[in-house]
């Protein structure tokens, strides 16, 4: 039986599968999907840029290890690191147990959100691109 | 039949091995290099997995008096010493690709098939137990790692035991011990194996590689070409090795939850029961567990085993150990699950009594410097 991959609507989704959501206060929240967590197992240890520094879309953010793998973060916008997640940094487990909400890695200032959010997918196209974005892990094994 | 190349070394020091198994990584990735294998031995090193605590897993003053160089993989796993005993295996391949491996999810245990091919022709049955071991008859031969790089290429690496002097070891790495006697030795040497000990004959590590070259060809279907590494590749590696694995801030990288450790002894109705963990945030990182009660040795390195990047969570601790315990019912009867959660629990609350006092006073004992690497 095939594995589901949950993916949350309101969000934007790149193709590292990190999610970006923008918040009231229009800062942009920054976590990892489900199917790109299935393809790194359960995570052992993140490191995460500092409060206050910049990042670059498409730049390495942070480090981690997982089960499977040792690797990057890519930062999918640019901005200003103004949050954090320390439960995550305590407890990385937390990213596979509830990614979209208490799992969630750092807050941006964005830069440039209406750009980079273009690059994204969202909304009507998701399902089209989880579809296919499954299948491509189904056949490439990695995602990101 | 697809061709991947292949590079044989001897004898490299530890900041070139590392920096030439990235370069290839790197260029297999943008497709720059083709797959490659590298089978080859480093000058006596000790080198520490990616997120480790450097002054937590190898004993420095030992390394510095004697004069063995110590660094960091860009793989995960733990601390492992390598020298003219210890065949170092790297394959850089790209991430993506329509080749046959592409499609595995296990990557790790996939990439080890060339290493258990090519020992089963030598009639050794060699096991992947995840995460990142291969063991024989439930003894750890080899160490297993796997990193991505920023170019989308996978960096594979192996540590495979043709022999070990345990007690050499257990000098270089931070050990539990008090003390490191016969019975710490033989303990250690109960739950690893080497293929010197597996092997019905000596066998010298030129062989052990010829049967590891062959493996990896039949476990993935490709034809090898001796090669060496490119005028490119060779001034790339010397750049990184410069900008990274000879730089302190790499090496002695601090990371951001500090580890700290935990022990605890506590009478069991088998014996005294000895736990000594190492926690960073609430993962346990590594156990040992030790004692005077009478148990089989493959059934305390299974307990170790389970309990590594482990939740230090009570219930999670519990269903874990519920099922290491439904393996081996017979043999841990000595030790009973109650007392050793008992044990681990208090162990891990008084290293989380450390970890609260150095985050109030981050100008401790020790210094971790900071580092310019991601």
């Amino acid at each position: 039986m095939k594995k589901q991959f949950d993916f949350k609507p309101d969000r934007f989704y790149n193709s590292n599968h990190l999610w970006s959501k923008q918040e009231d206060d229009g800062r942009i929240t920054i976590g990892m999907d489900e199917l790109g967590l299935d393809s790194l197992g359960e995570m052992a240890y993140l490191s995460l840029p500092a409060v206050g520094s910049p990042v670059e879309m498409g730049k390495v953010m942070g480090s981690m290890e997982a089960a499977k793998m040792t690797g990057e973060l890519f930062a999918p916008i640019s901005g200003i690191v103004v949050e954090k997640n320390d439960a995550v940094l305590q407890n990385p487990l937390l990213v596979n147990e509830d990614p979209f909400d208490k799992g969630w890695l750092i807050k941006i200032e964005p830069a440039n959100w209406a750009d980079e959010s273009a690059a994204m997918v969202s909304g009507d196209a998701l399902p089209d691109w989880m579809k296919s974005e499954i299948e491509r892990f189904e056949t490439q094994g990695i995602a990101g | 039949m697809n061709t991947w190349r292949y590079i044989e070394n001897n004898d490299v020091t530890a900041s070139a091995g590392l920096a030439a198994d990235e370069v290839l990584a790197n260029r297999a990735g943008t497709g720059i290099s083709q797959p490659t294998l590298r089978l080859y031995t480093y000058q006596p090193c000790a080198l520490v997995g990616r997120f480790q605590t450097i002054e937590n897993e190898l004993n420095l003053d030992y390394c510095v008096k004697n004069k063995i160089p110590v660094n960091r993989r860009p793989t995960g796993g733990g601390a492992i010493i390598m020298g003219e005993n210890q065949l170092g295996v790297a394959l850089a391949i790209p991430g993506k690709s329509d080749e046959t491996y592409a499609s595995v999810r296990e990557r790790m245990a996939q990439f080890s098939q060339g290493i258990i091919s090519g020992l089963a022709t030598l009639g050794i049955n060699v096991e992947f137990r995840r995460k990142n071991d291969l063991e024989v008859n439930g003894k750890k031969i080899a160490g297993l790692g796997l990193h991505k790089t920023a170019t989308g290429g996978l960096l594979f690496h192996a540590s495979l035991l043709v022999d070990l002097d345990v007690a050499y070891m257990l000098n270089v790495l931070q050990t539990p011990f008090e003390k490191i006697s016969d019975k710490e030795i033989s303990s250690v040497a109960e739950r690893t194996t080497t293929i010197q000990r597996e092997n019905l004959n000596p066998i010298t590590l030129n062989k052990v590689r010829r049967t590891v070259l062959n493996g990896y060809k039949t476990a993935f279907g490709v034809n090898m070409e001796l090669s060496d590494f490119s005028h490119e590749e060779m001034d790339e590696i010397r750049q990184l090795e410069k900008d990274k694995y000879m730089d302190s801030g790499w090496i002695f990288q601090s990371t951001d939850v500090t580890d700290a450790v935990g022990k605890s002894i506590i009478k069991t109705d088998g014996g005294l029961l000895d736990i000594h963990i190492v926690l960073a945030g609430r993962m346990i990182k590594s156990a040992y567990i030790g004692g005077d009660f009478f148990t089989s040795e493959h059934a305390i390195a299974d307990l170790e085993q389970s309990l590594r990047w482990h939740s230090s969570q009570d219930k999670s601790l519990t269903e874990t150990l519920t099922q290491v315990y439904e393996r081996w019912s017979g043999d841990l009867a000595n030790l009973p699950m109650e007392s050793l959660i008992k044990g681990l629990m208090s162990a891990i609350q008084k290293a989380e009594i450390m970890a609260r006092k150095h985050s109030s006073d981050p100008y401790g004992c020790f210094v971790t410097p900071g580092s310019a690497h991601a």
